[in-house]
């Protein structure tokens, strides 16, 4: 297992366990984490799993790609930097602990 | 093992007259179920209706003997997977983003609502359907797409026409006559503002497409404005028209959206009521079962969105309109790679510009008590009239 922490936009957060090779969208989606809605099931066909990577952890997590950018324009939210579509970011071993931060709208 | 169970009663037209008492039937007592008339297994539980959406492999869009092909001159995107689905999609997408929205075509929207909102008279028994929902869905979507000086009348019919030949699942010679005609009519109509949208590059879709870094042929560019006219119109003016029904049919709802601002609420029940395209096919490429159902390679499910948006697993009486019932994933929009490419734009269009307006414009507006609002449909549904008194 694979702890995630996600942090809502009041500052309260939540900690949950899942499987290695899963996605963080889905990690979202299986413990009811609501600010992540995930409108076409981690297609990158929408922008509604969008969230922001903590600082510490960007690294290890990685930038988006392209593709992932131009879809990005579809966020509700303020895009950043650390912004990332949370069905692109595979979970392993190495992003046990990861800490993520959910935006304020999600379209 | 065991096969889907087949029920011959049911048709087509009770389906388009009725499909709601039909699905939960079918939902408690044969969620996956053969359907004759329709030649295709339907799903009706929205975890199923969900899991194939997803999963473009195992369930493919790609369907050889599509009407579709014939009614459009092309095989569209519609049709397509993977990464060539993915290209084409991509080479518009950016003209139905939000920040697009916002940034180019907000304003505009908000001064067409108004101007025909302007037009209708007061103190008067108006259809909003065919006199408000019909044409600013098509002017608003001649916009997106560049085509500014096509009349809302020619975005009606071409997109009816290619919406017809995309349903002659009995190739009937006339539809496709039809929309033979709609396809000349409109690719002479391209070819006359292509010189316009290369030298003034712009954020419509068709401006896009053609000045992008990589381009796509250009009748791939054609056949993406065509889906985008045939998909564009009559699914926004179903939308507006249902969340409208269903405000001016439960006051006390509409006061409380009113007072709360609750427009995106009230939009997102609208078309998870009822959805406008309820219903979508998916091509099995691979035998397998689904709850203990076999599902054989080659065979057609039909994904019911329409029911998955009802389902007792996700809403408690899911057949009433209810803003502020509590919060479930609808799939009015799909799910997966075709996810509906509109959803933002009609999101915003109908959800944030066009509600509030008309309320606000017409506060005391009643549906005329004595004229029945008709539902029809079973692809594609929604009221075929709205007669309403403006005051």
């Amino acid at each position: 297992m694979v702890e995630i922490t996600f942090v809502h936009p009041d500052g309260n957060r939540r900690t949950v366990g899942a499987a290695p090779g899963t996605s963080i969208m889905q990690a979202a989606r299986d413990n009811g984490i609501n600010e992540i809605i995930a409108e076409c099931g981690g297609a990158m066909a929408c922008a509604t799993c969008h969230c922001y990577v903590d600082d510490a952890w960007t690294d290890r997590v990685g930038r988006r790609d392209d593709a992932e950018d131009d879809m990005l324009d579809f966020a509700e939210g303020e895009v950043r930097d650390t912004s990332r579509l949370s069905c692109q970011i595979a979970l392993s071993e190495a992003l046990d602990g990861v800490i993520v931060h959910l935006p304020d709208v999600q379209g | 093992m065991a096969q889907a169970p087949i029920n011959e009663a049911v048709s087509l037209a009770d389906l388009a007259r009725d499909p709601y008492s039909i699905y939960r039937r079918m939902r408690l007592e044969t969620p996956i179920v053969e359907v004759p008339a329709a030649r295709r297994i339907m799903l009706t539980k929205a975890k199923h209706t969900r899991m194939v959406k997803d999963n473009a492999e195992l369930y493919s869009s790609d369907d050889p003997v599509t009407p579709m092909q014939r009614a459009f001159q092309a095989h569209t995107l519609m049709r397509k997977d993977g990464p060539e689905h993915r290209a084409e999609r991509m080479a518009m997408q950016k003209a139905l983003s939000p920040k697009v929205i916002k940034s180019d075509w907000a304003e505009l929207y908000r001064k067409i609502a108004s101007d025909y909102l302007d037009r209708l008279p007061r103190g008067e028994r108006v259809d909003l359907f065919t006199d408000l929902c019909g044409p600013v869905a098509a002017r608003i979507l001649a916009h997106i797409l560049g085509l500014d000086e096509a009349s809302d009348a020619d975005m009606m019919r071409w997109s009816q026409t290619l919406i017809d030949g995309a349903g002659n699942f009995g190739f009937a010679e006339d539809p496709f006559a039809k929309s033979d005609a709609a396809n000349a009519e409109m690719n002479a109509y391209f070819d006359r503002i292509e010189a316009r949208h290369r030298a003034e590059p712009n954020n419509s879709a068709f401006s896009i497409m053609l000045n992008a870094a990589n381009p796509l042929p250009i009748g791939q560019i054609h056949s993406n404005i065509k889906i985008a006219i045939g998909g564009g119109i009559n699914e926004p003016r179903d939308a507006l028209a249902t969340i409208l029904y269903g405000l001016l049919s439960n006051p006390e709802q509409l006061e409380e959206v009113k007072r709360t601002e609750a427009w995106s609420d009230a939009f997102e029940e609208g078309v998870r009521w009822v959805a406008p395209i309820q219903a979508s096919s998916r091509r099995v490429t691979e035998a397998h079962q689904i709850d203990g159902i076999d599902i054989p390679e080659g065979v057609t499910l039909m994904t019911i969105q329409a029911s998955a948006n009802h389902d007792e697993d996700l809403f408690e009486n899911g057949h009433l309109f209810d803003v502020f019932r509590k919060k479930a994933p609808h799939q009015a929009f799909g799910s997966g790679p075709h996810h509906c490419s509109g959803a933002q734009v009609a999101r915003k269009t109908v959800g944030e510009i066009m509600l509030p307006m008309i309320f606000e414009r017409f506060p005391n507006m009643e549906l005329v008590p004595d004229e029945k609002v008709i539902w029809h449909g079973f692809g594609f549904r929604g009221p075929l009239n709205l007669p309403v008194t403006l005051n």
